[in-house]
């Protein structure tokens, strides 16, 4: 937690990211904010639809029409990303910040040696010549953990199986030295002895370079693992923020509660699993409170009329609730 | 256990031939032309036993077998080799025909709830077809179950007339549970029938497949790959891999003392909520072989961190070691010799 204390790498402020479609505004992301400081790992989970994938979308300024950033600052070392045009974010993407994406089958072009693909990436973003390319490549992919990487280079995906493709995946957003590092559900297609080696190669690499580390996940359990501090979407807005390890001993919002119950291996036991009622509601229609209310065990008139604002929490952390659970003692 | 389990299944094997067309294998080698076939040897020599009223559950890495192994029990394959024997009475061999009333004690439930419901169906259509298969039963009656059956499930009079597409991945895989009580099995195959959904809908589903369980006294062969889930809801474990069944036992005996070198290894790699990353000394190197061509000895040894000069020689059998686990490995055979210093000094 020493890296906290530096000036933040990345600060998102209220960032709005919505798709104006036939059937009605999508807010995907409504009024998101947070920090990163070099170094750190922040994880942000949430269930399908909550706005996480978005929320790295967003700051890679990767949104397409009909979807647009309606407002909010994504402040990356000290320039508004939203405020630069495609060229000058063209330099910032790949070189600064570098994106791992979900599912290594499709992440990588079929048509291309993955040395091709590798070098890409020092063309755009370096001065080196053809023969340091070459040798910083074989690097590269020793590092991630492929074996015989120099008869490797002129291999196509095809050739690789899932966990070796996703290597090869980090070791393109790694190349160019990125400062930001946003991962996309980096494990989810992976079987869970692959998850295992591939958590850790992404942690050594983040470490060993200071890089920043964004996760998104559903896996609250591979966050845990990884992240100094955890943010938890419901409907494009944070309910919760903190410490890992405070967020999951001790969550302030009813909705984090729930996500850490349903988790069977915290259960103890057969019986019933302690269950959230309902389903996510549709993005298009929210409800006028707190979106979470329609769900919650504590809602209260309150709560189907005024959305609760993220209000700092003494113990460190927020939280977006009227009436949050008991601090841990 | 002393009566006649539901389900018995002896030395199942499931190979596919995945060598394509004539020209696809037609290899030109040293001056000579050959057509060697690709068998994928996705099953190899399970057995296993399903008790009334129990939960098996089979947990194992994708390509494991896990899913053709009860493709092939519920015989929507046809076994190379072995037994299946549904309350003593051996269906290996029947066709078509003669599984239709078999089918009335077996049912499944699919993984996928996009893909495994017809889109151009009634959902009060699609939970009573199997019912209408076997029973035959007229309109009348057939709507009156489904609105029963959608009732045990959880959704009202006012879904029976909707489509697949008005629903969400969780209320379609209610669908599918109903479509699979609709006959009253005896046993209940589900493939994955969590792993689509979102944790908090997963819940859902799990307290609701326990809680059918309890009403209608059926048997689940349960297969995931989430350890989690698998600790939730079964009685007795099988870990898989490499389309052998490597370790079988109570859960608690699974999970609190696992035996077989992979069992550990698995239950050492699942994240778990809280905990930092396991130490990579502990973590399994490399990856699953080819099912193509399986390894010599134990399928395990190419990755095992104990693998010793028998493992290479010898495939291991899963053999009995008491309170009613059982594991494949040399390493917990009573009459082996005590295992080479080299191989313990490798691990530590």
């Amino acid at each position: 937690m020493t890296a906290q204390t530096d000036a933040p790498l990345l600060r998102v402020c209220g960032l709005k990211t919505w798709f104006h479609t036939f059937g009605g505004v999508v807010k995907a992301v409504d009024g998101v904010s947070f920090d990163l400081s070099p170094g750190e790992i922040l994880g942000i989970v949430g269930e399908s639809g909550g706005g996480k994938s978005m929320v790295g979308f967003s700051i890679m300024g990767l949104i397409d029409k009909p979807g647009r950033i309606e407002a909010g600052e994504i402040i990356f070392d000290g320039r508004n990303l939203v405020s630069l045009d495609d060229n000058a974010m063209q330099a910032v993407r790949g070189r600064q910040i570098a994106m791992i994406f979900q599912d290594p089958m499709t992440a990588l072009n079929p048509l291309y040696t993955i040395g091709n693909q590798l070098e890409e990436m020092l063309t755009l973003h370096t001065d080196l010549g053809p023969q340091a390319r070459r040798e910083r490549c074989i690097e590269m992919l020793a590092e991630v953990g492929i074996p015989q990487p120099e008869a490797r280079l002129g291999a196509y995906p095809h050739q690789f199986s899932g966990g070796m493709r996703q290597r090869v995946v980090i070791a393109i957003a790694m190349i160019a030295g990125p400062r930001l590092l946003i991962a996309d559900e980096p494990t989810t297609a992976l079987d869970v002895t692959i998850q295992a080696q591939l958590l850790r190669l992404m942690k050594a690499q983040v470490e060993q370079r200071r890089t920043a580390l964004i996760m998104i996940t559903h896996d609250l359990a591979a966050v845990s693992q990884m992240a100094d501090r955890i943010v938890v979407l419901y409907c494009g807005r944070v309910v919760e923020i903190g410490a890992s390890a405070a967020l999951i001993a001790g969550p302030r919002h009813p909705y984090t509660r729930g996500l850490l119950d349903s988790i069977p291996a915290n259960h103890q036991g057969r019986s019933r699993l302690p269950q959230i009622p309902g389903t996510v509601p549709d993005i298009r229609k929210l409800p006028p409170g707190c979106s979470f209310a329609p769900r919650c065990p504590r809602a209260a008139e309150r709560c189907r009329s005024e959305i609760p604002e993220l209000t700092a929490a003494p113990a460190g952390g927020a939280f977006a609730c009227h009436f949050p659970l008991e601090a841990a003692p | 256990m002393s009566e006649e389990p539901l389900l018995r299944v002896d030395g199942l094997e499931q190979r596919f031939d995945a060598s394509g067309s004539l020209f696809d294998r037609l290899r030109f080698e040293n001056g000579r032309i050959s057509a060697p076939r690709r068998i994928v040897h996705a099953v190899n020599g399970v057995s296993l036993t399903i008790a009334r009223g129990e939960v098996l559950g089979l947990v194992g890495e994708s390509g494991c077998g896990k899913s053709s192994l009860a493709k092939t029990i519920i015989k929507l394959h046809e076994p190379t080799a072995g037994r299946i024997m549904l309350e003593g009475e051996d269906i290996t061999g029947y066709g078509f025909q003669r599984m239709q009333p078999v089918r009335r004690k077996m049912q499944m439930i699919f993984q996928d709830p996009y893909a495994s419901l017809n889109p151009r169906q009634q959902v009060s259509d699609i939970v009573v077809e199997p019912w209408r298969e076997v029973a035959g039963g007229t309109s009348g009656d057939a709507h009156e179950r489904a609105m029963q059956l959608l009732a045990k499930v959880g959704l009202g009079a006012e879904h029976a007339a909707r489509y697949p597409h008005q629903f969400s991945g969780g209320q379609r895989q209610r669908i599918g549970i109903a479509r699979a009580l609709s006959v009253n099995p005896d046993l209940i195959i589900a493939d994955e029938p969590v792993s689509a959904l979102d944790v908090s809908i997963q819940a859902q589903i799990l307290n609701l497949m326990l809680d059918l369980k309890d009403d209608f006294g059926f048997s689940y062969l349960f297969i995931t790959h989430d350890l989690s889930v698998v600790r939730f809801i079964s009685d007795r474990i099988g870990v898989m891999y490499l389309g052998f069944m490597v370790e079988t036992g109570p859960r608690d005996a699974i999970f609190d003392n696992p035996r077989h070198p992979y069992t550990q290894a698995l239950l050492k790699a699942a994240p778990r909520i809280g905990q930092p990353l396991p130490p990579a000394a502990e973590q399994l190197t490399g990856e699953v072989p080819s099912a193509f061509v399986l390894p010599q000895g134990c399928a395990f040894r190419t990755r095992c961190p104990l693998a010793h000069a028998r493992c290479a020689t010898e495939r291991p059998a899963l053999k009995h070691i008491g309170a009613g686990q059982s594991v494949a490995c040399h390493l917990h055979e009573a009459d082996e010799t005590p295992l080479p210093a080299a191989a313990l000094s490798a691990a530590a």
